[in-house]
C-alpha cells in the first residue's frame, strides 16, 4: 500500500514527521538517517529573538521516559532564515517551521515573515511549551487566548496553520475546539506534561528550571486518550504525538484518530527511529490489506 | 558516525566498581580519535531508557574493537556490567570532537580523576605513539578505585598517582601533581578529564602558569548527537554572538573545549 497521505493541504510520502525540538534543523540527523524517508520534520522553535535557554541540568531520565527544560534555546528569527533554512530546503521532506512568541503580535509577526519562504509546508503554532514563563504556556491554558493566537497568525499567512496544544489543560477539546474556530487547519498533540524530579541527597530539584516537561513512552496513554478525545470534538486533521517509539505506537494513534504522527524523544534513542517506523507501519498495512491509510484513521471500535 | 550493532567480547571489573567492556565495533575503531564517545544502548525496553554516553579508553583499528572503561554507578552502569560476552548493543559512534595535537616536542600532562581516566588513556597511547613525552597524572579517592599499572603503562611515559587518603602515591589532590609539573618546566600542554571540581582546577592550575588546558566536559545527555540540545557548557560569548551562542552542547560542539573558552563560574 501506498503510504502517502494529506494534511491540511500538504502532500505527505507518508504519516510519519519528526516532533520538533528532536530534529534541531535537521543538519544531524540528515548524517546517520535518511529523512527524505519520512513524511516531514518539525524544526526546533524558532522565537523572533535568539534565546539562550535554560540553564543546566536540562535532561534527566525518568520512569520509561525523561524530563527536558532546554527553555526553546534557538537563533531567533533572522538566523534561521539566513542560516537554517537554506539547509532545511535542500531536504526531501515537508519542512513545518515551529514558531513562539510572547505576545499575539509576535506570533502574527513571524508568521508574515515566513510567509516570504518559499517551500514551507506548514507553519506549527507553539502555544504550548512547558518550560517557558512568558512563553507559550499562558496562551495553551485559555481557549480565548489560543484562538487569538491563531487568529492572529490565521490572518496574516496562506500557509497551513497547524496548532500545537497542552496537555497540560482540564479540557484540551475545548482549546481544539476554540483553534479550530479560529481557523487552524489541523491539530497536533500532545505536548509535554509538567514534570520534575528531586535530588534526595540535596534536596534540590534535578533540572534547573526546577520543572520539565515528561516525554517518551511514559506519557503515550495519555497522549493516545488525548487525541481520541480530541478526534470527537473536531473536524480538522490531528497529527498524533507522544511516547511514541514503534510502528504499533504510532498505528495506535492513527487507529485514535490521527490522521499523521510526529516521533520524538524516540529519535534520542535511536536516530533511525522515524525511518523504522515508517517500514513498520507499511509492513502492518500491507499484512492486513489496508488500501488506503484513511481507512485506520480513527477505526476505533468501541 | 554509525549506529553499530556492537558484540561483547569481554565486560570484566578491572578495580573496584571499575569495568572494562570491549566491543567489537570495527566501523567505530577505523574512525575514532582520542576525546570522542559512544553513545551505547544498554537496555532495548524502557527502563533504562535513554543510551549511555561512554568516552572510548582504546582502540584497535585492525582487530576492530573499542574498549570502554566504566564505573558502575547507576541503572545504566549496573545494566551494563552484567551484559556478557556475545550479547550485542547498539553503539553509535564516534561521536563529539575529539582532542586537539600538540605542537611537535611539546610534553603533555595529561590530568585525569576518577572516571575522567579513560579518554586520558587513548589520548596518551595516541601521544606516545607519535612520540611525544607524556606525564600522566591520575586522582583517586583511594587505592582501591586506581587503575591498575598495565591499564596506563602504555599510555604514559610516566604516571603520578594522587588518593585523597594517601593509600596510594602522593596524599593529596591531583593539582598538587600538576603543580610541581609545571613549577619544573612549563613549555607544556594540558589535557584533562574528570570531576567537574577537578578539571575546574586543573584549568586554573593551568591558566595561572599560562599553559594550555584543553578539557573534556561531561553533562546530562540524551541524543549524543546534537538535536535534543540538552547537554549543554555556558561558554564564553563571542563578541558579535547572539545569547543563542552562550551555551555550547557538549555532545557535538565539545566533549573537548579550550579550557578559557568555559564559564567555570556558571
Amino acid at each position: 500500500m501506498d503510504l502517502s497521505t494529506e494534511i491540511a493541504g500538504v502532500a505527505l510520502r507518508n504519516p510519519v514527521l519528526l516532533a520538533s525540538g528532536t530534529c534541531n534543523y535537521g543538519q544531524e540527523l540528515q548524517a546517520i538517517t535518511d529523512l527524505s524517508r519520512l513524511g516531514g520534520i518539525v524544526t526546533k522553535t524558532i522565537t523572533p529573538l535568539p534565546r539562550a535557554g535554560n540553564r543546566p541540568q536540562r535532561i534527566v531520565e525518568t520512569p520509561a521516559g525523561m524530563l527536558n527544560s532546554i527553555g526553546l534555546q534557538n537563533p531567533g528569527l533572522d538566523d534561521f532564515i539566513a542560516n537554517k533554512w537554506p539547509f532545511l530546503q535542500t531536504l526531501d521532506t515537508q519542512i513545518v517551521v515551529n514558531i513562539a512568541g510572547h505576545t499575539i503580535e509576535e506570533f502574527a509577526d513571524m508568521a508574515a515573515r515566513l510567509q516570504d519562504l518559499s517551500g514551507i509546508a506548514a507553519i506549527e503554532v507553539n502555544i504550548s511549551c512547558p518550560n517557558v514563563k512568558a512563553g507559550g504556556a499562558n496562551f495553551a491554558n485559555s481557549a480565548t487566548a489560543s484562538a487569538e493566537v491563531i487568529a492572529a497568525v490565521r490572518s496574516v499567512t496562506r500557509q497551513p496553520v497547524i496548532a500545537k496544544l497542552s496537555p497540560n489543560v482540564t479540557d484540551i477539546a475545548e482549546i481544539a475546539r476554540a483553534v479550530e474556530g479560529a481557523g487552524a487547519d489541523a491539530l497536533s498533540l500532545i505536548n509535554t506534561l509538567i514534570g520534575m524530579a528531586i535530588d534526595v541527597r540535596r534536596r534540590r530539584p534535578i533540572l534547573g528550571n526546577i520543572t520539565g516537561g515528561l516525554s517518551g513512552p511514559a506519557i503515550k496513554p495519555v497522549a493516545l486518550a488525548m487525541v481520541w478525545k480530541v478526534f470527537q470534538a473536531v473536524e480538522i486533521p490531528i497529527i498524533g504525538l507522544g511516547g511514541i517509539s514503534t510502528a504499533q505506537d504510532a498505528i495506535e494513534f492513527l487507529i485514535a484518530g490521527a490522521s499523521a504522527v510526529q516521533v520524538g524523544t524516540a529519535s534520542f534513542v535511536n536516530p533511525n527511529a522515524g525511518v523504522e517506523i515508517t517500514k513498520g507501519i507499511q509492513r502492518y498495512a500491507d499484512e492486513s490489506g489496508i488500501q488506503q491509510l484513511s481507512e485506520l484513521v480513527g477505526s476505533l471500535q468501541t | 558516525m554509525i549506529d553499530e550493532k556492537a558484540e561483547v567480547l569481554a565486560n570484566d571489573e578491572v578495580a573496584e566498581d571499575f569495568y572494562l567492556a570491549r566491543l567489537d565495533a570495527p566501523h567505530i575503531a577505523a574512525q575514532a580519535q582520542p576525546g570522542q564517545f559512544v553513545n551505547v544502548e544498554v537496555s532495548t525496553g524502557f527502563s533504562p531508557f535513554l543510551r549511555m554516553p561512554l568516552s572510548i579508553c582504546s582502540v584497535n583499528p585492525e582487530v576492530g574493537y573499542i574498549d570502554v572503561l566504566y564505573q558502575n554507578s547507576g541503572p545504566k552502569s549496573g545494566e551494563l556490567s552484567v551484559k556478557r560476552i556475545g550479547e550485542r548493543l547498539r553503539c553509535l559512534g564516534p561521536l563529539g570532537q575529539p582532542f586537539s595535537h600538540p605542537k611537535t616536542g611539546t610534553r603533555c600532562l595529561l590530568v585525569g580523576g576518577g572516571i575522567g581516566v579513560p579518554p586520558m588513556i587513548f589520548l596518551g597511547k595516541t601521544l606516545i605513539e607519535q612520540g611525544f613525552e607524556v606525564v600522566t597524572m591520575v586522582g583517586a579517592r583511594s587505592a582501591a578505585k586506581h587503575l591498575a599499572d598495565d591499564l596506563l603503562r602504555d599510555a604514559a611515559t610516566r604516571v603520578e598517582r594522587a588518593t585523597d587518603d594517601g593509600s596510594w602515591g602522593h596524599h593529596g589532590l591531583v593539582t598538587d601533581l600538576l603543580r610541581r609539573e609545571l613549577t619544573s618546566d612549563r613549555s607544556c600542554v594540558v589535557y584533562t578529564c574528570g570531576p567537574h571540581a577537578m578539571i575546574e582546577a586543573v584549568a586554573g592550575v593551568s591558566a595561572e602558569f599560562d599553559v594550555p588546558c584543553q578539557v573534556s566536559l561531561e553533562e546530562y545527555m540524551a541524543c549524543g548527537i546534537g538535536i535534543c540540545v540538552g547537554c549543554v557548557v555556558r561558554v564564553k560569548n563571542p563578541e558579535g554572538q547572539t545569547e543563542y551562542a552562550d551555551y555550547k552542547r557538549i555532545c557535538v560542539d565539545g566533549p573537548v573545549f579550550d579550557a578559557r573558552e568555559i564559564c567555570w563560574e556558571a
